[in-house]
């Protein structure tokens, strides 16, 4: 039996589909493309709802592999009771995702004879959640202890605290769960920190009796001040590199890392049109390409935008039904949707990321979008002196496009000049060469 | 005559010239705004130019109106008054390197309550906070947007190289090395043996050192001869108190600005320190050796509390 899942459930292939959303105006352009995190094979997501020291945690099961060899173990700061486990709502993370994922937005230059239009610019209650106590159950010879026992939907999970890693690696062995060799050694700080291990796995008759086609999002509720993904469990096995998306749902600000640099992803480039039938190509390299000019030790930041306040929002924004499914907690039936939405890109591998991420929740209201701008040029036919200067002005701007392009994601100069001479011999009318 | 008159006007000349490669002030302005520069220019922050401006101009403004009105007695003069601002030039230089905020009246009250502590919490005419760090606290405490990045620097060797180079010079000139290596230490060994107690690997160690914050400042804000203790057992004392509040913070209380809290804590017991190894207060231009000068002497004519960060 092969299991092991931590925070990061296992992958998909999926290949990439360009999604061509239907044009939506916003920011005075047109959204053409996202890049959301199908993009990426193994991507794991986790949203985390935070207020002070309480937290709602979503964790997205991607998991692809047979269904009963699933399990996942999470070290989680404070013993977990059954209330304090849910079942999430996939489509909400995919909400939440295509919300705030990278954007390509597409403008069409005017008419350089006209005049321009001015474009609109863009523009915090809480509620508490009960505490719970734990209830712990008896400690075995192996020091460790079942400090609960419950089932969650199709998931059945135990909360589990240790005296000794090699007693709770022996004790998930003996419970069916296989673990890696190499495991204790990375239990045992967690153990020593005073955390519990949440160990979930799937209830079998449950699933099919459900119907489900897939494993649903594991939520869990806590209070504790530490602000922390333990992401040194999921390398256990990897020296590769994986991709985590963390959306951070806060009424106060954005959120940051703490023990790693924040960096934002390249943002606002204006880039050759042709992108447009590539954007997933595009945001690929232009990431690996900056996550390689950082030394592969930072993380990135994709999107920081307070809910209440997009206007116009990327995509239509969660209503209060939806965030409460997200896990936001601290909305009042008649207020505004004070929550600050922080979405970070983090791909990690054993030698870059040596510790597990922290966090903390700042003040920052600033907002930070990955955008990425077409502009088609005017093709009409110009008569004044104002529109002879822009044509004359294009091939500067083409070829400022190109180098920008080149530079975001490594590509090869020439092969993006000959992709844009293409793109414009089919689109520009042969008579135009002397007719303007 | 004359030549009485000459070589008293020669000697003054060259002191000032001397003195204004001395002053270890002039060093620690240099490098701060080389790092600020250099943070802005390679590092991802959220600095906003008009948010510094606020804190550069409340620095300088509260700094020459305190400076002129408290010693109005002594009646100083304008380039007096114009010297004294080189100590709130640090003071702005390390606010904008170590606060972000969202609001210029965050920025207003840090810069403002910064420079003033130096004014009003003073004893026996020492003044023992460190006034950014004074500053970054009250607006932590008295206003809900204002934060700090502890990971804005990451954690890249060359920086550390770098913090370490410019720390060094101004360190070899103030004399206050011990005060570094003892926090350094003090803070490493707790790490260490947090580490093999919790049997993480060493380079779990090592990322938790290198961060470029830390560095800055163990090298930059804690080596403020003006508010720090004065003998040197003190000063080690001291410099490990604040490492062991430092880790105490950061692995029990998960608090990111676990340094600053810890340096706030800990800086009332210099008047204690000072007061059981009594040692003679620093002054800027002690090191020259040319204190047989008047003007030496007059370096701090109205007892104005300099410092570094």
């Amino acid at each position: 039996m092969k299991i092991w899942q931590v925070l990061k459930s296992a992958l998909v292939a999926v290949l990439l589909l360009l999604l061509c959303v239907p044009a939506a105006q916003a920011f005075c352009g047109f959204y053409v493309a996202k890049a959301d995190s199908k993009l990426y094979n193994q991507a794991s997501q986790v949203v985390i709802a935070k207020d002070g020291n309480r937290t709602i945690l979503t964790m997205a099961n991607d998991y692809q592999g047979a269904i009963k060899d699933f399990a996942l173990v999470v070290p989680v700061p404070v013993v977990l009771q059954q209330e304090q486990v849910r079942i999430g709502d996939a489509q909400i993370i995919e909400r939440l995702d295509s919300f705030s994922a990278p954007r390509l937005v597409e403008y069409f230059d005017e008419d350089p004879c006209e005049v321009l239009r001015p474009m609109p610019a863009p523009g915090a209650s809480r509620g508490p959640i009960p505490a719970m106590a734990p209830a712990p159950y008896q400690e075995d010879s192996l020091g460790v202890t079942v400090e609960a026992k419950f089932s969650v939907g199709e998931y059945d999970i135990v909360v589990l605290s240790a005296k000794e890693s090699d007693g709770l690696e022996t004790w998930l062995n003996q419970n069916g769960y296989q673990i890696p060799s190499g495991a204790s050694p990375l239990l045992r700080p967690y153990i020593r920190q005073n955390m519990k291990f949440f160990v979930a796995k799937v209830n079998l008759a449950e699933f099919e009796k459900g119907g489900y086609s897939f494993l649903r999002p594991l939520m869990i509720a806590y209070e504790s001040p530490k602000f922390m993904l333990p992401i040194r469990l999921g390398m256990i096995n990897s020296t590769g590199e994986q991709d985590l998306i963390v959306y951070v749902l806060s009424p106060k600000g954005q959120a940051e890392i703490t023990n790693y640099r924040t960096v934002n992803v390249p943002s606002n480039a204006e880039i050759p049109v042709f992108v447009k039938a590539q954007f997933a190509d595009f945001y690929k390299a232009m990431f690996n390409t900056s996550y390689n000019r950082e030394g592969k030790k930072v993380a990135f930041l994709e999107y920081a935008w307070n809910m209440a306040g997009c206007d116009p929002c990327s995509a239509d924004p969660l209503n209060q039904e939806e965030l409460k499914k997200a896990g936001v907690f601290w909305l009042t039936p008649n207020g505004n949707n004070n929550v600050f939405v922080t979405r970070l890109h983090v791909r990690y591998s054993r030698d870059k990321f040596p510790e597990d991420l922290m966090f903390q929740e700042t003040s920052n209201q600033q907002s930070f979008q990955g955008r990425y701008v077409l502009r088609h040029p005017f093709k009409g036919a110009v008569s004044c002196e104002a529109g002879k200067q822009y044509q004359k002005s294009l091939p500067a701007r083409f070829e400022q496009e190109a180098q920008t392009l080149a530079k975001l994601t490594g590509w090869n100069m020439q092969e993006i000049r000959n992709k844009m001479k293409q793109l414009q011999s089919q689109q520009t009318p042969f008579w135009r060469s002397i007719w303007p | 005559m004359s030549a009485e008159f000459f070589s008293h006007t020669s000697k003054h000349s060259l002191f000032f010239c001397y003195a204004m490669l001395q002053d270890a002030r002039d060093y620690q302005i240099l490098f701060l705004s080389g790092f600020l520069i250099l943070g802005i220019a390679t590092r991802d922050w959220t600095l906003q130019f008009d948010l510094m401006a606020v804190v550069f101009f409340t620095c300088l403004l509260t700094q020459a109106l305190a400076t002129w009105y408290f010693h109005r007695p002594s009646n100083p003069s304008y380039s007096e008054i114009f010297a004294s601002l080189k100590s709130a030039v640090i003071t702005s230089l390390s606010l904008c390197l170590l606060l972000r905020a969202d609001s210029y009246f965050t920025m207003l009250i840090a810069a403002n309550l910064a420079i003033l502590s130096k004014f009003f919490i003073k004893f026996q005419g020492k003044h023992f906070f460190n006034p950014a760090n004074f500053g970054i606290i009250s607006a932590l405490i008295l206003r809900p947007d204002a934060w700090v990045s502890p990971g804005q620097w990451g954690d890249d060797w060359w920086y550390g190289l770098l913090f370490f180079g410019g720390g060094s010079l101004i360190l070899k000139k103030v004399g206050r090395w011990d005060t570094t290596v003892a926090f350094l230490l003090t803070y490493s060994c707790l790490e260490a043996v947090r580490n093999v107690w919790l049997g993480w690997t060493w380079d779990v160690f090592l990322h938790r050192l290198m961060s470029g914050s830390l560095l800055l400042f163990a090298l930059f804000m804690i080596t403020d001869p003006r508010s720090i203790p004065n003998a040197r057992v003190s000063r080690l004392i001291w410099a490990a108190l604040i490492a062991i509040f430092t880790f105490i913070l950061r692995n029990q209380f998960f608090v990111s600005e676990a340094v600053f809290w810890a340096l706030f804590a800990v800086a009332p017991l210099t008047i204690l320190l000072n007061f059981i190894w009594p040692a003679s207060d620093f002054s800027w231009l002690q090191t020259t050796n040319l204190e047989s000068l008047s003007v030496a002497k007059d370096e701090e004519p109205l007892g104005i509390a300099q410092h570094t960060i």
